[in-house]
């Protein structure tokens, strides 16, 4: 490792400020839960003053109510300043540690005033200070604990002093008519208020010391969820990572998804998939993400040789982190710069011990990248590349099914091209362009038509079939409107059926039969299916087309009252070049492709095929199309 | 019929032009032939046919297609009743969107195709409906 990670320990302003978050989070929200008990204060003194006379305690009742009154009032304003608080999108620490002493500050007051009134040290309202300092304590620096403390200790000091010296009056409790009077003696109101300094400053101690360890813990617990977060993020990212990878989507929409994935769970601005070319002097950006425009669109190139991070990556470096201000680590520093990036992070994409290219990181701030963030960022280069060689390796499949496909076309063509010139002349001599011809030569000629259109037929046939099988994408799928294609089967048949004394009858519903798919394909599956039975069927006979829709598919019946299907060959049907035994007897001449082909469009639809047929009275298909090809895997993923 | 329409054929197998070609001549018509794009348009330029029936694949894939939409786009030509003959009717619309997609996006170039082998009494009554009775 060359290179040493900066930053690479915590960084101590962020970590405090982060720290303190956590507590000021904490802090406003039993700061304003403050606000709501208080409002159950004012209500109580008045109960209490009038359960105390009811007890025959007396004391002076009016300044009691008055303090009450003062209590809900500014409860009134700090609930106003609390939804200031709770609406501000930002966190100011600052205000909520003000806002915090000012209740706390109004509060002693109001207790000073009440104690006072309540009999100033014997009042048994002081140990109600303690409250506050708990609250202190737990929320607020431990100094501010003491503070409180000894603030209520001193104010009491004050209180009891000055009642004593009669600089203010003092408001004694009676009880039964009897004074409580504890002003009378001195040494019992010191000890009295040398206890509660004690108690107080005690519970300040105490309280501020288990906070101090649950603190810690808080922050801990709230760092290890972050952690666990940021986790959960890397490893939802790695898994929408490796869908898309896996998914047959195109190399370009993977590493978009990839880049703009990384982007966000890194929380970086940029992130880019560059390739080395060739001669592996140069890169080139394959995708990127938050990088200027005129880096990528401006397919710029980078030379490696300009580029002293990208060499070291090719070179073999398992990662490079660098900073933008070091402007001659940089082809394109200035463009970097000027998009605000700050740091780089960068690592090798390798595939079978070779570095395909580098996967980078762009922050806007300095020193972002450290030890998790290259690791993670190493796995999802392990996976990029992944991608990266899966395209490639379809790329070549796809060449090789095109090349095929292509070949198939020409052999198809060459093979096709001298019958088509063979049946051309032999169209001339046989209408009797060059002379008549007698009936024997007629006769013999036919053969030879006959034969040569077989030939053709069985090419057009071998190739639609090798064409289906070649290529496993599946032709594009549309709106297919079945009554049509069946009002051109009608027309396509109805002559041969007619000369041949067949009834053909295509029944379809008024409705229309509307499904998702390939029209070309259904028409020839259709056509494969009437011819067969017309030429099976012998004169007088009748062949039935029809057609119905059912909730998620089409059915659509083919019967005919022909030769049938020998029940032993039945298995064979829908094999290559089979024929069946009854149908050579009949018609020599076939190419045994028919069957097979619609086989081949049936499961294109991801339909059904069915065949009844009983040998000497007919045969009926029956052909299930579903509606749509939802739900359909393949279908759905090329679509993504 | 005063005068013989004048028919052009253009096919690079010379058994196909032989063929049509005398059948064409034996149903009164005047047939020029042309083996490839190159010779059909300076057959064009010559004298613009009543007719032309032109074949797909030639020297290359589209040849024919490429003939027939570069004459669409002429004004001179662009009435020119087309019959496209092709031994690859059935290759060109189950393999369209691909292999051919630059011209089956388009307006298809021409009225009238046929597969080869044609059936000439089909072919015949076809080109006597678009001369007009002819």
């Amino acid at each position: 490792m060359s290179i040493e990670l900066e930053g690479g320990m915590t960084n101590f302003p962020e970590e405090l400020e982060r720290r303190k978050r956590i507590i000021a989070e904490e802090l406003k929200d039993r700061t304003l839960w403050f606000v709501q008990l208080r409002w159950w204060v004012p209500p109580s003194i008045v109960a209490v003053t009038v359960i105390a006379k009811f007890l025959r305690v007396e004391f002076p009742t009016v300044p009691l109510f008055v303090v009450a009154f003062l209590m809900l009032a500014y409860n009134v304003v700090l609930y106003v300043m609390g939804k200031q608080i709770t609406d501000s999108p930002v966190l100011d620490i600052n205000f909520i540690q003000q806002y915090t002493f000012w209740q706390v500050g109004l509060d002693y007051a109001s207790m000073f005033l009440l104690i006072h009134y309540t009999g100033g040290a014997a009042s048994p309202l002081i140990f109600f200070f303690i409250f506050h300092i708990i609250f202190a304590s737990i929320l607020l620096p431990p100094r501010v604990a003491y503070g409180f403390s000894a603030i209520s200790a001193i104010g009491m000091a004050i209180i009891a002093g000055a009642e004593y010296l009669n600089i203010i009056p003092h408001h004694a409790l009676y009880f039964r008519g009897r004074a409580i009077n504890l002003a009378e003696q001195p040494f019992h109101v010191m000890v009295e208020l040398a206890f509660f300094t004690a108690s107080v400053f005690i519970t300040a101690f105490s309280v501020t010391s288990i906070m101090k360890m649950l603190r810690k813990r808080i922050v801990d617990l709230a760092e290890l969820t972050e952690k666990v977060n940021d986790l959960n993020n890397k490893l939802q990212s790695l898994y929408a990572m490796v869908q898309a990878i896996g998914g047959a989507l195109r190399l370009e929409q993977v590493l978009k998804i990839v880049t703009t994935e990384l982007a966000t769970v890194m929380n970086v601005k940029a992130t880019s998939v560059k390739l080395l070319s060739e001669d592996h002097k140069t890169l080139r950006y394959a995708s990127a993400f938050g990088l200027p425009q005129e880096l990528v669109e401006g397919k710029k190139t980078i030379e490696l040789a300009k580029s002293p991070l990208n060499k070291r990556i090719i070179e073999g470096e398992p990662y490079v982190t660098g900073k933008v201000s070091d402007r001659d680590a940089f082809q394109f520093g200035e463009e970097l710069a000027k998009a605000r990036i700050q740091s780089v992070l960068f690592v090798p994409l390798i595939f079978e011990n070779k570095v395909i290219g580098i996967l980078g990181a762009y922050c806007e701030k300095a020193d972002r990248f450290q030890k998790a963030d290259v690791e993670f960022f190493q796995l999802a280069g392990g996976l990029i590349a992944i991608a990266l060689e899966n395209a490639r390796a379809y790329e070549e499949i796809e060449n090789l099914v095109n090349e095929r496909s292509r070949f198939m076309m020409r052999v198809a063509h060459n093979l096709r091209a001298p019958l088509a010139a063979m049946l051309s002349i032999l169209e001339v001599v046989k209408d009797g362009y060059k002379g008549e011809l007698n009936d024997e030569q007629k006769e013999y000629l036919r053969r030879v038509d006959r034969r040569a259109r077989t030939m053709i037929d069985l090419v057009n046939e071998l190739l639609l079939l090798s064409q289906s099988r070649a290529t496993n994408r599946k032709p594009i799928f549309e709106a297919v409107d079945i009554k049509f294609i069946a009002g051109r089967i009608e027309r396509t048949f109805q002559d041969e059926a007619r000369d041949k004394g067949i009834i053909l009858k295509i029944s379809v519903p008024a409705e229309p039969l509307i499904i998702q798919g390939n029209p070309l394909g259904i028409e020839q599956m259709l056509e494969n299916l009437v011819s067969n039975a017309i030429k099976y069927t012998p004169s007088g006979g009748k062949v039935e087309v029809s057609m119905t829709q059912s909730n998620s598919g089409i059915k659509i019946e083919v019967s005919d009252t022909g030769i049938g299907i020998p029940k032993e060959e039945k298995h064979k049907l829908f094999s290559e070049f089979f024929r069946a035994s009854n149908a050579k007897a009949i018609e020599e001449i076939g190419t045994g492709l028919g069957l097979a082909i619609v086989k081949e469009i049936v499961d294109q639809h991801n339909g059904k095929i069915m065949v009844e047929s009983e040998e000497g009275l007919g045969t009926i298909f029956v052909i299930y199309l579903p509606l749509s090809q939802e739900g359909n895997k393949n279908e759905n993923r090329s679509e993504l | 019929m005063t005068k013989k329409a004048d028919i052009l054929l253009v096919d690079d197998d010379p058994d196909i032009r032989d063929s049509i070609k005398l059948i064409l001549e034996a149903n009164n018509y005047e047939v020029r032939t042309a083996p490839n794009g190159k010779a059909a348009l300076e057959e064009l330029k010559k004298k613009t046919p009543d007719l032309m029936i032109l074949d797909i694949m030639m020297n290359t894939d589209t040849e024919g297609f490429d003939l027939a939409y570069a004459l669409k786009s002429n004004p001179q030509f662009q009435n020119l009743p087309i019959i496209i003959l092709t031994s690859f009717l059935e290759k060109v619309r189950a393999e369209g969107p691909d292999q051919f997609q630059h011209i089956l996006g388009e307006e298809w170039p021409a009225k009238w195709l046929f597969e080869k082998p044609v059936d000439s009494k089909k072919l015949l009554a076809k080109i006597e409906g678009i001369l007009g009775g002819g």
